[in-house]
């Protein structure tokens, strides 16, 4: 050792180990090394063997500073706590991202007045992503890798590196201690008592007339394997925000059409929605005439994936049917990842297509019928003699200030067709006609009257739907939610390690026996994590079949355990 | 044993440093991926008028403004002249003006752009992919985008002749 290095001496054991700083029992021997410590009396303290942890050290650098921060376990406790309150405080009230359409600077004022503005002013809406919620969780996360680290390593070098023969004072202030004459030959005693030792799953390495006999070491990596779970679980969640990893929207999904899933190349058509409600007879007496409930909602759904064309807005897609699945409350449609849940419904009808016939209505004489569709329709349809080209079109049909006629919402709530009809009969120009196909919207904007203004009273041509089964529509709308969790499989992942680990520790105890016979005496000691009355038990009977009649409750040293 | 420790440490401190980092971040700067002022113009690949498919990388190096409108909003409506006007006045300094329409079909917009004689290149939405990568939600609203492809203001609500052109002017000479 260089003079310039004086601390560096001062750790040396009697047994001429180089200790680290900070060692509580020397990696060797076990012997106390604080002389105070030394002088004492009762249980040694056995955490983490004594050994040094990484970040005990003379304090250096900015980089210490940190490191020794993380690694306390006060301080992983306290921020833990801190992060529990902070938890509570996004459930006083309903979170924003709990709500579908709402403007969060207003909903909380009303619905909860000042409290709610307050909350709504302060962040809490949203918490759970909220800067400061978010550094809690990676301060746990840095804990939780700093604070493992700083012990695994150490302990690990200290249980792989274990020497045989124990300094005496290392055996007596064990918890589980025997001191006891013995006439045998030392080495013979020893090189006997292995073999029960061994038959109970006991690894024993012997030195002469020393003894270290062990078992279920693995189960002091269980906390540490419980971490690792813990690391991954939160790595997965902060994954979740990553672009494609994770997606969560509410979709209408109109009956009979294919729609596309936005930001997938998938698409899903509705074929058939059902909702069936609970007869009076199925209901309980109390409910009967007052209560409708649901019995069913279902959506018959098929997923397309599509295969070609898929971006090019002016070319169809190419849909591949990829799943089909009767969607309903907890039965998801569930394709690679994607789940399509039922979430609401709406019964309107929509509109999709007519298909109206052109009639003489002074001789009766019917021209053929043409498909009109809402969305989209054709330009110019020959129906007999007569072309009808269509010229504009309102999916809502109203009238602006100026009283022209306007499209109020690109919803076909009310559909308007202005056609020009040429063919025999008609003026050279042709003759212009505007066509209602519901019929409440005809008599609300009166069609006949503006047909009249438009085309003079000589008129005597009428577009006319014949038949019910001339209209296309789709009967009802089912909103479903679209998921995908692409993280999951991660986070599921990281929560089997954390139970792994929690078997590990909580199922095996680290059992450990040392002793020396030396000068006629055996020196025992023997150290566990938990259960203590089953290892002095297990002592007992091991020291039995050696002839030595121990009783069990005599091994007790103290300590405060059973 | 001793000498990998600090290089071990700042490994494991930088990384904890990057990922919480970017946690923390995605939290503060919104991570809703929306475009905001000094963020870049999310692409789209729309059909246009003219029966091709357009994208906003065609306007490279050119200032664009992005207006999103539909032919039932009134206000979509009465700004179109101003939007027409200020697109005449910048198109030799070369500002690109795109109308972007809401998903309606192309008989509607084909006779909108006739009936309020607008002459800017206009593509449709049909699907409403644009609206949701440029997070619109009332209309009309309109992107400024700079030449270096980034928003530089997001109008909301109907523009005024006199503004749009400051704003234009804005693009144009920052």
């Amino acid at each position: 050792m260089t003079p310039r290095e004086p601390l560096v001496s001062n750790t040396k054991c009697d047994c001429g180990h180089q200790n680290p700083v900070g060692t509580v029992l020397c990696e060797a021997c076990g012997k106390p090394q604080d002389e105070k410590e030394l002088g004492a009396e009762g249980n040694l303290e056995m955490r983490y063997d004594g050994v040094a942890r990484r970040s005990q050290r003379i304090r250096q650098g900015v980089i210490d500073r940190i490191w020794n921060f993380f690694s306390s376990v006060k301080i992983a406790v306290y921020l833990i706590v801190i992060t529990l309150l902070g938890s509570m405080l996004g459930t006083i009230f309903p979170q924003e991202s709990t709500f579908l359409n709402i403007d969060a600077s207003t909903y909380y004022k009303e619905m909860y007045g000042t409290a709610g503005n307050i909350y709504y002013r302060l962040g809490l809406s949203h918490t759970y992503e909220s800067w400061w919620f978010i550094t809690l969780l990676v301060m746990i996360g840095a804990s939780l890798v700093i604070c493992s680290l700083d012990r695994v390593l150490p302990l690990y070098k200290a249980l792989t590196r274990q020497k045989v023969r124990k300094h005496r004072q290392f055996l007596t202030r064990q918890k589980v201690v025997l001191v006891s004459p013995l006439e045998a030959d030392p080495e013979a005693w020893v090189a006997a008592l292995s073999e029960p030792l061994k038959k109970r799953g006991y690894r024993v390495k012997t030195e002469g007339s020393a003894l270290l006999a062990e078992k279920h070491r693995f189960s002091r990596w269980g906390p540490y394997v419980i971490h690792i779970g813990l690391i991954i679980f939160l790595l997965a969640v902060l994954a979740r925000g990553l672009p494609g990893l994770n997606m969560d929207q509410h979709l209408a999904f109109p009956q009979g059409e294919a729609a596309r899933i936005p930001e997938t190349t998938y698409y899903l058509k509705n074929e058939q929605f059902t909702v069936e409600f609970y007869s009076d007879e199925e209901m309980p007496e109390e409910f009967r005439g007052k209560k409708v409930l649901p019995k069913l909602y279902e959506t018959q759904a098929v997923l397309y994936e599509c295969t070609a064309d898929c971006t090019d807005p002016a070319r169809e897609p190419v849909l591949a049917e990829v799943a089909r699945h009767d969607i309903r409350v907890n039965s998801p449609l569930s394709y690679k990842g994607l789940k399509a849940y039922q979430f609401d419904y709406d019964l309107t009808p929509v509109l999709r297509s007519v298909q109206p016939e052109l009639v003489n209505s002074l001789t009766g004489e019917a021209y053929g019928k043409f498909k009109l569709d809402m969305r989209n329709p054709e330009r110019t349809f020959q129906t007999g003699p007569y072309t009808l080209s269509l010229k504009e079109k309102y999916m809502d049909f109203g009238l602006n200030e100026e009283g022209r006629p306007v499209s109020k919402s690109p919803y076909p709530n009310a559909p308007a067709f202005l056609f020009l009809i040429t063919g025999p009969g008609l003026p050279g120009e042709g003759q212009q006609y505007f066509y209602f196909p519901k019929q409440v919207d005809k008599e609300q904007f009166q069609q006949q009257a503006i047909n009249e203004r438009l085309g003079g009273s000589g008129r005597f041509l009428e577009l006319e739907v014949q038949d019910m089964s001339d209209v296309d529509f789709a009967a009802s709308t089912s909103y479903l939610n679209i998921r995908i969790d692409r993280a999951m499989p991660f986070v599921w992942t990281g929560a089997g390690i954390v139970m792994l680990g929690l078997v590990l520790g909580f199922y095996w105890q680290h059992r450990r026996i040392w002793l020396r016979v030396e000068d006629r005496e055996l020196v025992l000691g023997g150290h566990t994590n938990k259960n203590w009355f089953g290892f002095r038990r297990e002592i007992a009977a091991v020291l039995n079949k050696v002839d030595l009649i121990v009783d069990e409750k005599s091994l007790d040293n103290g300590g405060g355990l059973a | 044993m001793g000498k990998a420790r600090k290089p071990v440490q700042i490994v494991i401190l930088f990384l904890i440093l990057l990922l919480g980092g970017y946690a923390i971040g995605t939290s503060v700067f919104g991570g809703d991926g929306k475009p905001q002022e000094g963020s870049k113009a999310p692409s789209y690949e729309l059909l246009g008028l003219d029966g091709l498919t357009h994208t906003l990388d065609e306007y490279k190096g050119q200032p664009v403004v992005l207006n999103f409108w539909g032919s039932w909003c009134g206000p979509c409506v009465k700004e179109m002249p101003a939007l027409q006007a200020q697109y005449e006045k910048w198109k030799e300094q070369g500002v690109v003006v795109v109308g972007v329409n809401v998903g309606e079909d192309r008989l509607t917009v084909e006779n909108f752009v006739k009936q309020v004689d607008i002459h800017f290149p206009v593509v449709m939405d049909t699907g409403r992919d644009a609206v949701r990568s440029y997070g619109v939600s009332p209309l009309p609203t309109t992107f400024f985008i700079n030449a270096k492809g980034r928003v530089d203001s997001i109008h909301i609500g109907q523009l005024e002749l006199d503004t749009l052109d400051v704003q234009i002017g804005k693009l144009v000479d920052p």
